[in-house]
């Protein structure tokens, strides 16, 4: 009952944080293209989760930051690898089951962060070509609003590094 | 999440005084009811492949022995593989323990989880566990209600096929009632911790 309590209290806070982030973007939507600088990107602690047997689906995981405001709009690899890549999000939906969908494009704020992490975001690999095999790599494309693109390798394992 | 073990002891008295009742469930990190849910009554048919006629699986555990019960899917990149390499993690850190460690997993996506599918999918991440299947959604429908847990299977305008479900495993002990329920992303810590919990709770009696 009481961690139900904070949960709960945890949620409200949530809810808060994400009304006011929501009021306070409209104000900067026409500023956004302008960005004269080029973003550089760093990858970091990114693995996929090695595919059980008959697995045809995968994940990868990773933090990313950029230097300016920037979204995270799509994400590739080789199709020797999967024959389709896509950035998805877990959600709880209202009746608590969870699902996935893709997401069109992840907000990033400058020099923070952006976690892509189980049960939240991740970029995920469609009908796999073969298995993910522990220690092998995969090949990681992301693309970003600003235009630029960064690309590093994911390292197959069990757990997160 | 390990805590010497004067610092368990004292946190059991408190707990204890707290909630007037002498029972250790403070000490666990997943959920606990008032009234707990009861699933032994419920029982759904286990899937063996090679030919093998299924039979029916009932959901309560072994004497001395906990049985995990997930909703799921093999095609589920995300909740699927995380909830279940955690589940793997606590059990290599239980020792003996391990092996009074059950696991069923009931496909709520029964079309394309075929036997062939769900059986080496689970034994990537236990040697023991019971592979459960029906493709009749009424009956399955009729056991989720007793864990309260929902799913749903639906295909997309792109042909994609889409699945929701409920994240949460369910802790079940021998007389088929749900001892705790594990919420997705408690962690492989947390899963340990409640299974130590609640052997000890059986070692002791108290179950």
């Amino acid at each position: 009952m009481k961690k139900l309590g904070i949960a709960i209290a945890a949620f409200s806070a949530l809810s808060i944080g994400i009304t006011a982030c929501g009021s306070s973007s409209e104000t900067t939507d026409t500023t956004v293209a302008a960005a004269p600088e080029t973003a550089t990107y760093t990858v970091d602690g990114a693995w996929a989760r090695v595919s059980p047997m008959e697995a045809t689906m995968g994940a990868v995981y990773l933090n990313v930051t950029s230097t300016l405001d920037d979204a995270l709009v799509g994400a590739s690899v080789s199709t020797d690898i999967a024959a389709m890549t896509q950035v998805h999000e877990t959600l709880m939906n209202a009746d608590g089951t969870m699902g996935m969908q893709e997401i069109a494009s992840v907000p990033m704020t400058a020099n923070t962060p952006l976690a892509l992490a189980p049960g939240g975001y991740h970029v995920m690999l469609l009908d796999l070509i073969a298995p993910l095999e522990i220690g092998a790599t995969v090949s990681v494309t992301l693309t970003f609003a600003s235009g630029g693109t960064t690309t590093f390798d994911a390292i197959v394992s069990e757990e997160a590094p | 999440m390990k805590k010497p073990l004067h610092v368990i002891a004292a946190i059991f008295t408190l707990s204890a005084l707290a909630i007037g009742c002498g029972s250790d469930q403070a000490t666990l990190q997943g959920i606990t009811r008032e009234s707990p849910l009861t699933v032994g009554s419920a029982s759904l048919p286990e899937e063996f492949g090679n030919g093998t006629q299924p039979s029916d699986f009932t959901f309560s555990a072994q004497e001395g022995e906990l049985l995990v019960v997930f909703f799921g899917y093999t095609m589920c990149p995300d909740i699927c593989p995380t909830s279940l390499s955690d589940f793997r993690s606590a059990l290599r850190r239980l020792g003996d323990r391990a092996d009074k460690v059950d696991l069923a997993f009931v496909t709520v996506d029964p079309e394309r989880d075929t036997a062939d599918k769900l059986i080496p999918f689970l034994s990537t991440y236990a040697t023991r566990f019971h592979a459960v299947r029906t493709t009749d959604f009424s009956l399955l429908k009729s056991v989720q209600d007793k864990f309260l847990v929902r799913s749903s299977v639906t295909t997309d305008e792109n042909g994609y096929v889409q699945v929701t479900h409920t994240g949460t495993a369910f802790v079940v002990d021998s007389n088929g009632v749900v001892v705790v329920e594990l919420p997705f992303g408690i962690g492989a810590d947390g899963m340990e911790n409640d299974f130590r919990v609640l052997f000890n709770n059986i070692e002791n009696g108290e179950q």
